[in-house]
């Protein structure tokens, strides 16, 4: 296995309080990795700092070798790292489909010309994309990916969190950070969307994720490896059980439960 | 340099003018994020109540001017205040959530309606209207330069009021309350402030300024239209955005650079003033490119 | 015209707007809002068609046509102004301004003798390029600085042309009527016992500018483009967080909307072979929001109602006609505080028709 993402000494300040303190992090391809860490511990500003939405007061984010800390979002997201976020950033007033395709940036016809021109081809391309959309919707649900044209603002959560996962996943990605996404989910909801990630992986054998995630049942069914960040700071690696018996790990995040 | 001294004086009285409406907005901005653009109309209606106090006063037959000053200066506070306390409960406050584009609008249309209303139901409101002399006109030398005594009256008032707001917010309770609020609303709910009262209250606290300013104005000018306010407003703003969103003191700095901005051009091309407008507000925008967020914001951006 | 007769038109104007207005609530309003919505590009071909029909009913009425055309190209403009912040979020307090670019380009260039639809482009390209001026400070800028931009920059515009002596300063400045194919549209059509006022020929450009562009309008909004436009306004983080090029768009959004603008201007200009900085106020400006909100934002249909509502019915209601500012501050304050999506909503954009579904 090849070492597709690594972050090497990245740190980020707001101001006085370090958000990030040179953590380091390498993921290989197809692997998927739990970060857990209590409030604050800086695990979304790990994929702020990733994504190129805060930024990076030093260190390197690695994504095949090239150097993306510091790059606009939009070129993060060509380089193949995609994501969803804690609280749900869909549009709730466009449909479905809208909310899905706009991930695919790379392979529409933006021209201004193609667009009110080539009236055919659009619509062309629009079909195939909604075959696409249907086609990536229903490996979550047959009933949604039946729903394309529905307003987003009438589905259920559950259905909304996949929406997102399809965006980020519609130009297959090669690294996909999800956060938190069993945010606001019934137990059975949650327990429902990870038989989906995994189902993902299976679909995508060679992408690599990592997700931030509080349920530790989660982390332990779907995650290869953990990493425990508090207060910016890596401060256990390994395994899930591993991870769980590291007395740091105790102390900071588990408590005594 | 006795003209020099002079154009520095008037520019001074000018900064005081948009610096008390600048604050305005920056209190609004603060409690609630909001933008009320009806802020320069408020300062309007302000001006003409004042007037109508005056008119009132006349008409009862009271002839003494200290008495008339203050009285006027209280109705127009009364009312800016009240109006203040209009928008905020009925339109302001029931919005929060909308996008900032709607209430911007919004806040822009109210302020056309009450100056409309000025236009078409105050006798004559179409046309520009005397306002009283009510200080001393008595020119004084300073350095060969000859002031004028109500000019440094008014200056005097004006830095006095500023002084006072900046002492409450920074002193007081409903100092304390408010910035509060600006730091996190929700917060400061949660621990107990009241928080529509608060924002009520700015609302109030920051019309009433624009109300002085409106009288300052009028007795500046020794004229007043209804219109007089969406420029007023303009200006206040864009000092307010300049000197950075939310800091008393960036809208002071904001309200005398546009002044300056004006005088300085006044000064060099006397012959061209009627571009003085298009340099302050050419240089804003430039000014705005350059520093998006405002100057002091960034730096200590110490909100309210 | 008799002042009785003026109310029933005016009257009757008031009753019809009002009317589909309520009909826009009811079941067969949204049935009818869908078939506009989703029917083919052929459904643009009412515009000019019924248009036509008016024109032509009124062909002798120079006053009703000269509101026919304003109206027609009031809604191009405000076709400009959707395109720009219904779409692509992007504010713009300066409509007015824009327009008056395009007008005062077609006074300049028309005194030259090129000819007429030449200068028509030339006002849309004129407004766009004097408005890129702004695009870096608006693209620097988010939210309330972005509405600060273009509010300073039409009263600044204002003053310029209050002093400007080469424009005219307040007097203002003499413009060419059009000219196409030999034909200036001075002069009305002739044909036999066929006697039209010369507005009709500007009710005719302008139906043909407003039909095009609207069909364009309509074909962004349902594309790709439309659908990045939408994302990043309703997200400006997320939409760039999923590669859409956010300040590409907005920058796209604000040159083809005031291209729009200044051709709008331009046109009418042209037909009140007259301008002045009187016509260039901030109220104006806010009035061709009032219609893009009145109406309801980002829909492309409800701008000719609005228009309609906006420009007509003072002219016709001389009792409201001075109090036009007032009423419609008042209309646009309640609408935005109890109904913030307009009359007639937008409806969202579906591709079912084009899937088969």
């Amino acid at each position: 296995m090849s070492k597709l993402f690594s972050a090497d000494n990245v740190s980020v300040r707001f101001g006085g309080l370090q958000a990030l303190d040179k953590l380091s992090l390498d993921i290989d391809e197809g692997t998927i990795i739990g970060l857990i860490g209590p409030n604050g511990s800086g695990k979304t500003t790990f994929f702020n700092a990733v994504t190129g939405l805060c930024r990076t007061a030093g260190g390197q984010i690695l994504v095949d070798g090239e150097d993306i800390a510091g790059l606009h979002p939009r070129h993060v997201y060509q380089r193949g790292v995609s994501r969803t976020f804690q609280r749900s950033r869909l549009c709730l007033s466009l449909s479905v489909f809208d909310n899905v395709v706009i991930g695919r940036q790379n392979a529409l016809d933006l021209t201004l010309f193609g667009n009110l021109f080539r009236r055919g081809r659009f619509i062309e391309s629009v079909r195939e994309n909604h075959d696409r959309v249907r086609a990536l919707l229903s490996t979550f649900s047959e009933p949604l990916a039946a729903r394309t044209f529905d307003p987003l603002h009438t589905l259920s959560m559950i259905d909304r969190r996949r929406i997102e996962v399809c965006r980020a996943l519609i130009a297959n990605p090669r690294l996909l950070l999800l956060d938190e996404p069993s945010a606001g989910m019934t137990p059975d909801e949650t327990h429902e969307f990870m038989s989906d990630i995994l189902k993902v992986r299976g679909d995508h054998p060679r992408m690599s994720i990592i997700i931030i995630e509080h349920e530790m049942d989660v982390i332990q069914r779907v995650a290869d490896r953990c990493v425990v960040l508090n207060f910016g700071k890596k401060v256990a690696e390994g395994t899930f059980d591993a991870v769980v018996a590291d007395p740091w790990v105790q102390e900071a995040y588990l408590g005594s439960s | 340099m006795a003209i020099l001294l002079e154009y520095l004086f008037n520019g001074a009285l000018l900064g005081v003018i948009y610096a008390l409406v600048a604050v305005g907005f920056t209190l609004f901005f603060g409690v609630l994020d909001v933008i009320k653009f009806s802020h320069g109309d408020v300062l309007t209606l302000g001006a003409y109540s004042g007037l109508a106090a005056f008119v009132s006063l006349e008409l009862l037959g009271l002839d003494l001017p200290v008495v008339s000053l203050i009285f006027v200066l209280v109705v127009a506070m009364l009312v800016t205040g009240l109006a203040g306390i209009a928008i905020g409960q009925f339109f302001v406050v029931p919005m929060r959530g909308s996008p900032a584009f709607n209430i911007l609008l919004m806040t822009l249309m109210i302020g056309t309606a009450i100056h409309e209303c000025i236009r078409l139901f105050v006798p004559g409101g179409a046309n520009p209207k005397a306002f009283p002399t009510l200080l001393p006109r008595t020119p004084i030398e300073i350095g060969g330069a000859y002031i004028r005594l109500d000019s440094l009256l008014l200056l005097v008032l004006g830095i006095g009021v500023i002084v006072v707001t900046n002492w409450m917010v920074r002193h007081t309770k409903l100092g304390l309350a408010i910035r509060a609020v600006a730091q996190d609303g929700d917060t400061a709910q949660i621990m107990g402030i009241p928080f529509r009262r608060v924002v009520l209250a700015t609302f109030a606290l920051g019309s009433m300024l624009a109300g002085v300013a409106g009288v300052m104005n009028g007795l500046y000018y020794s004229e007043i239209n209804f219109n007089v306010g969406v420029l007023l407003g303009v200006i206040g703003f864009s000092s307010a955005v300049v000197g950075g969103l939310g800091s008393i003191w960036g809208a002071i700095i904001g309200g005398f650079s546009f002044a300056a901005l004006q005088t300085v051009w006044v000064l060099f091309f006397p012959e061209m003033s009627g571009y003085r407008d298009v340099f302050a507000f050419t240089t804003i925008i430039v000014l705005m490119t350059i520093w998006p967020t405002g100057i002091i914001a960034e730096r200590y951006s110490e909100r309210v | 015209m008799a002042s009785e007769n003026q109310w029933v038109i005016a009257s009757a104007l008031v009753a019809s707007l009002f009317l589909s207005f309520g009909i826009a609530r009811t079941k067969a309003g949204r049935d009818f809002a869908a078939i506009l919505q989703n029917s083919g590009s052929w459904i643009v071909l009412l515009i000019p068609v019924a248009g036509l029909a008016i024109g032509l009913a009124l062909h002798e009425e120079h006053f009703a046509l000269m509101m026919l055309a304003t109206v027609l190209i009031y809604a191009l403009a405000c076709i400009g102004l959707t395109i720009q912040f219904g779409y692509a979020g992007v504010i713009n307090f300066a409509g007015i301004a824009f327009f008056g670019i395009g007008g005062y380009t077609a006074a300049v260039l028309g005194g030259m003798g090129l000819p007429s639809l030449l200068v028509l482009l030339a006002g849309g390209l004129v407004s766009a390029a004097i408005g890129c001026i702004l695009i870096l400070p608006v693209l620097r800028t988010k939210g309330h600085y972005a509405a600060l931009i273009t509010i300073a920059f039409v009263l600044l515009f204002r003053s310029f042309l209050e002093v400007n002596h080469t424009l005219g300063g307040p007097q203002g400045l003499r413009v060419e009527s059009a000219t196409i194919a030999g034909q200036s549209l001075f002069t009305g059509i002739r044909i036999g016992s066929f006697e039209a006022s010369f507005y009709l020929n500007y009710v005719l450009l302008a139906l043909v500018l407003l039909a095009i562009f609207f069909l364009m309008a309509r074909f962004l909004e349902k594309s790709w483009i439309g659908i990045n436009l939408d994302s990043m306004r309703e997200d400006p983080v997320g939409a760039a967080v999923f590669g859409v090029n956010v300040a590409y768009w907005r920058i796209m959004s604000f040159v083809i909307g005031n291209v729009l603008i200044g051709i709008a201007g331009a046109t009418f200009a042209m037909m009140q072979t007259f301008i002045a900085p009187s016509n260039f106020t901030f109220q104006q400006s806010l009035l061709m929001l009032a219609i893009v909100v009145l109406g309801g934002i980002g829909n492309l249909w409800a701008v000719i109602p609005a228009a309609i509502l906006v420009v007509v019915v003072p002219e016709k209601l001389q009792a409201i006609s001075e109090y036009r500012f007032l009423v419609f501050a008042i209309l646009v304050v309640l609408v935005l505080r109890f109904r913030p999506n307009g009359l007639f909503p937008r409806s969202m954009r579906n591709f079912r028709k084009e899937v088969g579904q």
